[in-house]
């Protein structure tokens, strides 16, 4: 069919001859008609320029006097198939084409629809076949178009003569019989007409144009055709989608799930469909379906009111209980509001006694309440005993522990102690029902140690040992830090300082050791052990030589104190002890044990001593000793009354004549070792006091003394130089080695070769300007490295990735996050919309077409095709953007 | 003077009912958050990671067969409906949603080797070895019987003999015609028992034939002398030829583009075509290390999947040069034949091992019912993901699978293959006068010519 079409547009230069030869019939017959005047025929060709001929209009007015319905049937035959098949055939007759037939084509129907009218004018045989064709139509209800050409047939038969020119008349020839009736022939009688020569013109162009036709292809060939032409034609029509498919493919997100119809129903149909199946649901529907409540439902459900009807009285009862109700309800909502907002605490305290004493004396008259009590108790109990809540076992507690107890603050420390004591607590009830407690065998327990400390050679042991520990702690004290704080220079020297003192009270200690190891040795078993089982009390929170830095210098600041106030001398120590306390509890055991027989034994000696020293010792020491003697007379005030059971007062009395020991010590060494000691302390600790007129230097003199040794920036500055060097290494000196490439002597002579000179130069010159391309060659005081570094790597990509053509945009798109921290919700949900939207269960049908504008945006569209506006992503838009930029540039 | 006052209408802080979200008002200021690009990274990065984690895609297989799975067919109508045929003859229609056979239809002699349903999913077309098309009529589903496990067997509604043996069958979209490929191309209509046109172009047995879902008129076939057709219902001619180097296995026409097809080919790879530029191939898309058996369109258009001789099922995006996704299990062979759910959610392959699979379509995705943060939750991941897959972390966990050792072989053998031809062309290029060493690109090199 497309062939055909294509045939005809091809033979459209032929059908202007057919026109021409066409009108050659018309003229013959156009004197059948009546004519217009010459004036009005010039007037019509002036107005109508186109090859139109006067001719037919002429025809034109006639026709208009002709019979509808007539004219309707004709124009059926412009699309008859068989004139277009009889079409294709002109090409291979020549003869044929020349002389046009009527149903030729559908542009010169026109014309050849004309002169059949004439013709029906002139046969008296049409009308019938008008009437029949209408009737017919009538009938069938098609066009007439399908008995046209046996219509035509017919009439052609019917007046052969009429119509020698036509070559659809089958009959033709056989009328003619061999003539051929050349246009020659019909152009003769016309000879008179003014156009004739016009005519003859252009029937011999037409004459002379004229090919010769070719043999048809060859099957094989002619399919090809065929498919060639198919194909095009199956193309066109593919075509149409493109511009679906590009607004699909452009849509950031396409929607699958819009035309869902799950088959699921509402609740009101579901509910229609209900039956009533069971007793109740049928009782129930009796009642729902009854006649009146439906009637009553019909009419606006106000009869329904009076159906359900309530007693006057029975509704005012109501309407009291309720106010009654609600006012109770006020009143103690308002007391409880009232109470909540009192502020005093007694208010608080004496309530919650009331209420205890309330609970009280319930569990006293209520047998079963006190059951109960005492059931929960001892449920609490076992669980306590059970899970030790209270005891180890609680995280909070044992992380506290782990810490330490002497780091935490006030309130943990509390709060720690009242927890242990709630396990007490929870635990002595048991004792209390047991009543078997024993408290004897902790005291045993002590008894035991001590009497095993008390044992001579065990002892010696010890204090041997004791003695090895504090020489191990002196040569290990050796070494000075070499960097951080304390390597600053004066910080040096106050701990060298410090450090000499240590070694004398050191050297004291190891002494005293001897000393009392000797008199072990003397005194041999002779103890008193009530005096042991004392010491052995004294583990915590006793202060004795410490051989160890620190713990020597609160020794002395706790002697400072003792000679600057001596009245209150009793409560720093104690004091002093607490604070003590903790530190000692990390102490080792075996050094308390010692110092513990050490001072057994110093005692009855050295408090004799001591009235003596008193009024030896001059200076600083006085007070000190002063302090000492107070305490021992308060001592022997005790020894006096014989009373020596009060731990604490053991303690404190033991305490300080220890202090007494070492300080009789001290004597004995001699005047140096005391003027040492004093010297310590002003320098240590006491500088402020002993020195009041030193100045603490200001911070920039502190810094620069701290820094005196160090040039930083020298120090940068070689820093730099390294990793440029390392970074750019500079280029190898060139080498010469003697007798390669050249004679040595020739070597000697010409030096260096000139291109390895000119390589070393070039490497040279290359590293310098890499040098100077440096992000860092202008900063001085910075170092820009420009090895990549490997974290970074992990966070970039290397080129810039696909849909993206610059890295600018690229960097665009990336730049602002898209979580719902940073993106309202309004566009977070557009900026995470995935491309394809489908639902689960919902089968997608293939596409559909719909007419798509391609000039329209996608976007307008989207709005068109009531879809929610989606705002474009960054990406998509980013990406349009660089399009755009690129065209720009272009 | 102006004095500027917070206020808040009461509306804007407080819920409607106690179970609403409690709103939060963030100030959205990006230099608020100077870290949030890197919150992001690290986000896509646990996201890309979870999907590891989560990535199950294998269902369940559904055995009964008792022969190699021929092909298969899906229930255009019915979701949960799969037709399976097997190289016994049987014929069988699965519940997915139960993972149990049906029903079956028994009848034919040799081997089945085409089976499709019409579009309102009442009649099922098969065609095999034994020269005839079957028809059968589809049992309707109904609740009742969905969870007894009776199995009926179905007599045929009407069997066609006719004078060759058959390979494919495929039923046009909202239409009475289907087409089956044997010797030619025969366009058959439900109620005839001949057909009413056939097509032939060259004398080479037509392997597959798909009808276009978007253009119901057209149709394509492969054939075993390497040819792609194409055929116009309304034309009594074929339309266009196309010869490719090697045999095309199976062709699936884009459901939401009409004009573009992929085919599956001997070869390993596939080839996206537009129907009106077959001189080359708009995508060629390329992993699979043997022959790729057959290939289904998701519904969505934006993917599709493969079976391959290689005893794999890979996913691939419909524009991109290599698969989204690679599905194996040790028991599965070769894999004959593949398809997509109705939803797009699922995929189901037919293999050697006479089971089919049901696997996911997105390994990861939580099946069920989801909630809308849950939703909102999985999308903004998705997003992230996109954003920051370039990233090499990102981009080397997505892409990272576990293969077959077999098949981890034979990529990198065929990647040293290629490497080394490229390597050698470069040569030959360099070593001889410009321009007179010319390289096909990809899209084309397989292509011998286009037949008008």
């Amino acid at each position: 069919m497309a062939e055909e079409k294509r045939k005809e547009r091809g033979d459209a230069n032929r059908h202007t001859a057919k026109k021409k030869s066409k009108k050659t019939s018309d003229n013959q017959r156009k004197k059948t008609g009546p004519r217009l005047p010459s004036s009005l025929k010039k007037e019509i060709q002036h107005l109508n320029p186109t090859p139109v001929d006067v001719d037919d209009i002429d025809s034109d007015v006639y026709e208009y006097e002709e019979e509808q319905p007539e004219e309707e049937s004709r124009k059926n035959k412009r699309y008859d198939p068989v004139s277009v098949n009889d079409d294709n055939d002109l090409s291979s007759d020549f003869e044929d084409e020349n002389v046009q037939s009527d149903d030729d084509d559908g542009g010169y129907d026109f014309i050849g629809k004309k002169r059949k009218e004439i013709d029906s004018d002139d046969d008296y045989g049409e009308e019938d076949d008008e009437r029949h064709e209408r009737m017919l139509q009538r009938i069938t209800g098609m066009p007439s178009k399908p008995f046209d050409g046996n219509k035509k047939a017919r009439k052609n038969d019917v007046i052969p003569e009429l119509y020698p020119e036509s070559e659809n008349n089958p009959s033709h020839d056989v009328v003619e019989g061999d003539g051929r009736i050349s246009i020659e022939d019909l152009l003769n009688p016309l000879r008179d007409d003014p156009d004739h020569s016009r005519l003859r013109l252009r029937n011999q162009q037409i004459e002379n144009r004229s090919r010769t036709v070719h043999a048809p292809l060859p099957k094989a060939d002619q399919a090809k055709v065929e498919r060639k032409v198919a194909y095009q034609i199956s193309k066109e029509q593919v075509t149409k989608w493109q511009p679906l498919i590009q607004k699909n493919r452009e849509a950031p997100t396409k929607y699958f799930d819009e035309k869902t119809d799950l088959g699921f129903s509402t609740i009101g149909a579901i509910a229609s469909e209900f039956e009533p199946r069971t007793e109740f649901e049928r009782k129930m529907a009796a009642l729902v379906h009854h006649d009146k409540i439906i009637e009553a439902h019909k009419n606006d459900g106000a009869s329904l009111l009076d159906m359900n009807k309530v007693s006057i009285v029975c509704e005012k009862d109501r309407q009291n209980r309720n106010a009654k109700l609600r006012s109770l309800l006020f009143r103690h909502e308002m007391k409880a509001k009232h109470v909540k907002k009192i502020k005093s605490k007694t208010y608080h305290r004496l309530l919650k006694k009331h209420r205890l004493k309330a609970e009280s004396s319930q569990l006293e008259m209520d047998p079963e309440a006190t059951n109960e009590y005492a059931l929960k108790q001892e449920r609490q109990r076992a669980e306590e005993r059970m899970t030790l809540r209270h005891k180890h076992k609680s995280p909070w507690l044992q992380r506290k522990m782990q810490r330490g107890l002497d780091k935490q603050d006030e309130g943990t420390r509390a709060a720690v102690t009242e927890h242990f004591q709630r396990h007490e607590e929870l635990t002595r009830k048991r004792n209390t029902m047991d009543s078997s407690s024993s408290d004897d065998s902790t005291y045993e327990d002590d008894d035991d140690e001590n009497a095993a400390d008390s044992d001579p050679g065990k002892a010696n042991n010890i204090l041997r040992k004791a003695k090895q520990k504090t020489l191990e702690v002196l040569e290990e004290d050796d070494g000075m830090p070499k960097s951080g704080l304390l390597s600053l220079p004066f910080m040096r020297r106050g701990l060298e300082k410090r450090k000499e003192a240590t070694i004398e009270e050191v050297n004291l200690t190891v002494q005293e050791y001897e000393d009392s190891m000797k008199k072990l040795d003397d005194s041999g078993g002779s103890e008193d052990p009530k005096v042991a089982s004392t010491g052995g009390r004294r583990v915590f929170g006793m202060a004795k030589a410490q051989t160890i830095g620190a713990d020597n210098k609160v020794e002395l600041d706790k002697f400072y104190n003792n000679s600057d106030s001596e009245d209150d001398f009793e409560a720093k120590k104690s004091g002093n002890i607490e604070n003590d306390g903790s530190d000692n509890l990390q102490k080792d055991v075996i050094n308390d044990s010692v110092l513990n027989q050490e001072n057994i034994d110093s005692r009855k000696e050295s408090v004799f001593k001591n009235f003596d020293e008193i009024v030896k010792n001059p200076g600083p020491k006085t007070t000190y000793e002063v302090s000492i003697f107070a305490s021992d007379t308060w001592k022997k005030a005790k020894n006096k009354n014989g009373i020596d059971t009060d731990i604490k007062k053991s303690s404190k009395f033991t305490r300080s004549v220890r202090h007494n020991v070492k300080n009789s010590e001290k004597d004995q060494l001699g005047e140096d070792s005391d003027t040492d000691d004093e010297g310590q302390m002003v320098d240590g600790i006491l500088t402020s006091a002993s020195k009041p007129s030193y100045e603490l230097p200001s911070q920039e003199e502190l810094i620069r003394q701290a820094f005196a040794g160090d040039d930083v920036e020298d120090d940068f500055e070689k820093d730099k130089q390294e990793i440029l060097n390392e970074e750019n290494p500079e280029p190898e000196k060139p080498l010469l080695l003697p007798g390669w490439g050249q004679w040595t002597d020739i070597q000697q002579k010409k030096g260096l070769p000139s291109w390895m000179v000119k390589e070393h130069e070039n490497a040279r010159i290359k590293r310098e300007e890499a040098l100077k391309k440096r992000k860092d060659a202008q900063l001085k005081n910075v170092i820009i490295s420009e090895k990549s570094s490997k974290k970074a790597e992990k966070l970039q990509t290397k080129t810039v990735p696909f849909p993206y053509t610059s890295k600018d945009v690229f960097h665009q798109s990336m730049r602002m996050p898209i979580g719902p921290e940073s993106n309202p919700s309004t566009t977070f949900g557009p900026l995470t919309r995935p491309e394809v939207v489908k639902k689960p269960g919902v089968i997608i049908k293939p596409i559909e077409f719909e007419e798509v504008n391609p000039h329209v945006k996608p976007e307008q569209q989207s709005v068109k095709n009531k879809k929610l506006n989606i705002t474009k992503g960054n990406d998509s838009e980013a990406i349009k953007k660089s399009k755009l930029k690129v065209k720009g540039n272009k | 003077m102006k004095i500027k006052v917070i206020s808040r209408s009461t509306e804007e802080f407080t819920r409607e009912r106690s179970q609403d979200l409690q709103r939060v008002f963030r100030n959205y200021d990006p230099i608020l958050r100077p870290q949030e690009k890197a919150v992001e990274y690290v986000r896509a990065l646990n996201a890309v990671k979870l999907d590891k984690i989560f990535a199950r895609p294998f269902i369940g297989a559904m055995d009964g067969h008792v022969d190699a799975i021929s092909c298969m067919a899906k229930n255009p109508s019915q979701l949960k409906e799969v037709f399976s045929g097997s190289m016994d003859g049987d014929i069988r229609l699965w519940d997915i949603a139960a993972r149990r056979t049906v029903c079956q239809f028994p009848g034919h002699q040799g081997a089945v080797r085409g089976l499709t349903a019409s579009t309102d999913g009442r009649i099922l077309v098969s065609c095999g070895t034994d020269s005839t098309v079957r028809l059968w009529n589809v049992p309707v589903a109904s609740f009742g019987d969905s969870d007894g496990s009776i199995k009926t067997t179905i007599e045929p509604a009407s069997v066609y003999v006719w004078k060759n043996a058959f390979c494919a069958v495929d039923h046009q979209w909202d239409g009475e015609h289907f087409a089956t490929g044997g010797a030619q191309v025969d366009i058959w209509n439900h109620n005839r028992s001949q057909p009413v046109n056939s097509f032939v172009w060259g004398s080479d047995t037509v392997i597959s034939v798909r009808f276009n879902p978007g253009e119901p008129n057209l149709l394509a076939s492969s054939a075993s002398d390497r040819s792609i057709n194409l055929y116009d219902l309304r034309m009594d001619t074929p339309v266009r030829k196309m010869i490719m180097m090697t045999k095309t296995n199976s062709i699936a026409w884009n459901p939401m583009e009409p004009i573009n097809f992929t085919v599956a080919n001997e070869d390993g790879y596939c080839y996206s075509y537009d129907s009106r530029k077959l001189g080359e191939a708009k995508c060629v898309h390329k992993d699979h290390v043997s022959a790729v058996m057959d290939i289904d369109y998701s519904p969505t258009g934006r993917e599709f999947v493969t079976g391959s001789y290689d005893r794999t099922v890979r996913i691939f995006p419909y524009n991109g040069g290599h698969s989204r996704e690679i599905y194996h299990t040790k028991r599965m062979q070769r894999v004959f034949c593949v398809k997509f759910s109705g939803d797009g959610s699922y995929v189901i392959s037919g293999s050697d091992d006479t089971n089919l699979r049901l696997w996911k379509a997105k390994a990861s995705e939580q099946l069920g019912v989801v909630l809308p943060r849950e939703k909102k939750k999985h999308d903004y991941h998705e997003a992230i993901k996109k954003r920051y897959r370039h990233l090499p972390e990102v981009n080397r966990i997505a892409r990272h699978r576990h293969l077959p050792r077999p098949i981890y072989k034979a990529s990198s053998l065929l990647r040293v293959i290629a490497d080394a031809k490229k390597k050698k062309e470069e040569r030959r290029k360099a070593h001889s006068a410009p321009g007179s060493v010319t390289t096909k690109p990809l899209r084309k090199r397989r292509i011998i010519r286009e037949v008008e």
